[in-house]
């Protein structure tokens, strides 16, 4: 097997996914709790319902907010090099992509509130026919890259 | 070539048609309403007013649309309160086709499609209908007279020098045989469709043909032995094949591929005749298909992936190169007309034999769920899940031996089957990106699964490979790093 690439993605991006995790988690805890109170104004409603969201709400959260963000950060890597791009990610499937740069056709760098609180942004790179993403970098490292690879990648495209 | 003409009168009534034919769907409900209150009055004259208003449009259209023929460029304008200017450079023209429908064919007119390498497809130009040989002239001079010309008939010079050029060097061509095409008619498949097709408007039917009349029909033949029926089953089959057999004359009749210096040129059609250029420079892969019916018999089609904006209406997913082929003479046809993909079938790694419980489980899993709860419910129907699974089962197998690859020199043979056989060669270069995956069970037994990329006519197409040897793969992956750097 190849040698994993070896940057790593900024360490604040377990928090970042875990406010995320949060956050998602409060639609089915929503859901959860009408589910309890309804069946005390309406007899068709089931208090099993209720108690079987309940039970997939933690889960879910147990999984997304606690166990989940810390491997997939331990997965994630990255490197650049003058000719190509190389990642790594997955946690059950791992995946390793190679992106050559002149194949490259654009690096987009974006961030949402939550990655803006942690000073994070995400790089997207763009082929003419898929597109990868690096996640949670720091914004500073972030832009350099996409400086760096769109740089790289100006070298003499031929056709496509 | 400077002034600027019209297009041939004619064109009017190809883009009447067309117009009518956008619109008769969403006119349809009124219509039909109409019918049914008998207020044929309104209806005869909300019809002819509207026939009155398309044509005086289109007619406007016509008078307005002009194009231009300069030294490198074609310039067009139209719109009739809008005016629209467009100049398409020569050098950004990607292909220049002719096609002819059969009212084109008895005026001596042709279409005239400028396709330019952009996604958006309504920048390319479309001329409806000119004469032949200004066609001819239009094609010749925006594709061959690379050099600028000022006068116009200096620029007739270069014109007959490349036509010249062109007679002298012999440039590979193939034709396809008829009882090449009557094979690819017979074997096509495409009665599962039209099958539909006749369903469907027979169901129609049935609203149409008069009460008693469709009752006596169908006591008649509820009221026939068996043999009877059978007899009819099969006429009814050998009808629809004949019909496919026709249908795959008309559309590939004398399909001709030709080789020129930089680019792949194809004339085919019965009734309609169609021409279309591929710059070899677009081509992103080149394919072997086998289907399941063909593959027994040794034969084969070839096809390209094309990155084109192009937007068509035809199902095909591809571009055909040759509609039918022995299997045993493509490489001698790669080697006359598309050198730079070569075919050797020996050599082909494949999947090792560790990989097969996947196979048979990805396949298998899902009717094996059905037929357990078919088992559960109703016992009675096992039979038909059963049936299903062990057809899954077979396929999977023969997936996972088709499953292969092969690298040489530059170019990439994949492989692989969903239903049909597949084999793909891509060059180095056009493969947009490489994955190599792998799942925890992968690991422990050194396996892995192989997804690149190309461009094809819509957005990107996959090529997969799945549960190869782990090293396989990393000899893949060394192969398509830009890295020279051995791990």
């Amino acid at each position: 097997m190849r040698l994993p690439p070896t940057e790593r993605i900024a360490a604040d991006a377990v928090k970042a996914w875990k406010v995320t995790a949060h956050l998602v988690t409060v639609i089915p805890l929503l859901l959860t709790v009408a589910s309890l109170i309804l069946p005390s104004f309406v007899d068709f409603f089931n208090y099993w319902i209720g108690a079987g969201l309940a039970v997939f709400t933690i889960v879910l959260w147990v999984f997304s907010a606690i166990i989940l963000p810390n491997l997939r950060w331990k997965r994630w890597r990255y490197e650049v090099f003058d000719q190509e791009i190389y990642i790594q990610h997955g946690i059950l499937i791992v995946t390793r992509t190679l992106v050559p740069m002149i194949r490259v056709q654009h690096v987009d760098t974006q961030q949402g509130p939550i990655l803006k609180k942690y000073g994070l942004a995400t790089l997207e790179i763009s082929t003419a026919a898929t597109t990868h993403e690096i996640p949670a970098l720091l914004e500073a490292e972030a832009s350099d890259l996409r400086d760096q690879i769109s740089e790289l990648a100006r070298v003499e495209q031929d056709d496509v | 070539m400077s002034k600027p003409k019209r297009l041939h009168p004619l064109s009017m009534l190809f883009t009447v048609i067309q117009t009518i034919r956008q619109m008769i769907v969403s006119l349809l409900p009124p219509f039909i309403i109409a019918i049914g209150d008998r207020s044929w009055l309104i209806l005869g004259v909300a019809t002819s007013l509207f026939l009155v208003l398309i044509v005086i449009y289109q007619v406007l259209s016509w008078f307005r649309y002009t194009y231009q023929v300069e030294d490198d460029q074609i310039r067009i304008e139209q719109g009739i309160l809008i005016r629209k200017r467009r100049t398409i450079s020569k050098h950004r023209i990607q292909s220049i086709d002719l096609s002819q429908s059969v009212i084109h064919r008895i005026f001596g007119l042709t279409k005239v499609q400028i396709e330019t390498a952009g996604n958006d497809h309504n920048i390319d130009a479309k001329l409806h209908a000119v004469r032949m040989h200004e066609g001819k002239a239009l094609h010749d001079h925006l594709k061959y007279n690379k050099h600028q010309n000022a006068q116009d008939h200096e620029a007739s010079e270069p014109l007959n020098q490349t036509e010249n050029e062109k007679n002298a060097k012999h440039y590979p061509s193939k034709t396809i045989r008829l009882q090449s095409l009557f094979i690819a008619g017979s074997t096509s498949g495409s009665f599962g469709v039209i099958i539909g097709l006749i369903g469907v408007s027979f169901s129609e039917l049935e609203s149409l043909i008069p009460d008693h009349y469709y009752n006596r029909l169908t006591n008649w033949v509820f009221e026939q032995a068996i043999p009877t029926f059978i007899f009819l089953a099969i006429f009814f089959f050998i009808l629809l094949w004949a019909f496919g057999i026709l249908m795959t004359l008309v559309q590939y009749w004398n399909f001709t591929i030709t080789r020129y210096d930089k680019e792949l040129f194809i004339t085919r059609g019965l009734l309609e005749k169609k021409q279309s250029t591929i710059p070899l420079k677009r081509i992103q892969a080149v394919g072997i298909n086998e289907t399941v019916i063909r593959q027994p018999l040794g034969f084969a089609t070839l096809y390209v992936e094309v990155a084109s904006g192009e937007v068509t209406n035809s199902p095909e997913m591809y571009t055909i190169l040759f509609p039918l082929i022995r299997k045993k003479q493509i490489a001698a046809f790669l080697e006359e007309l598309l050198p730079e993909y070569r075919y050797t079938q020996s050599s082909m790694a494949h999947v090792p034999k560790r990989a097969l419980p996947y196979y048979l489980v990805r396949m298998g899993v899902l009717p094996l769920i059905a037929t357990t709860i078919v088992g559960i419910f109703a016992f009675e129907w096992i039979v038909l899940p059963l049936v299903i699974t062990v057809l899954a089962l077979i396929l999977a197998y023969f997936q996972y031996k088709v499953a292969g690859y092969q690298i040489e020199g530059d170019q990439l043979t994949l492989q692989s089957r969903k239903i049909n056989k597949d084999t793909v060669f891509v060059n180095h270069k056009r493969l947009q990106s490489f994955k190599l995956k792998q799942h925890i069970f992968h690991r422990k037994q050194d396996l892995a699964s192989l997804d690149t990329a190309i461009l094809s006519r819509f957005a990107g197409r996959h090529l997969i490979l799945k549960e190869l040897n782990e090293h396989d793969v990393d000899r893949i992956a060394n192969w398509y790093s830009y890295r020279n750097e051995d791990i």
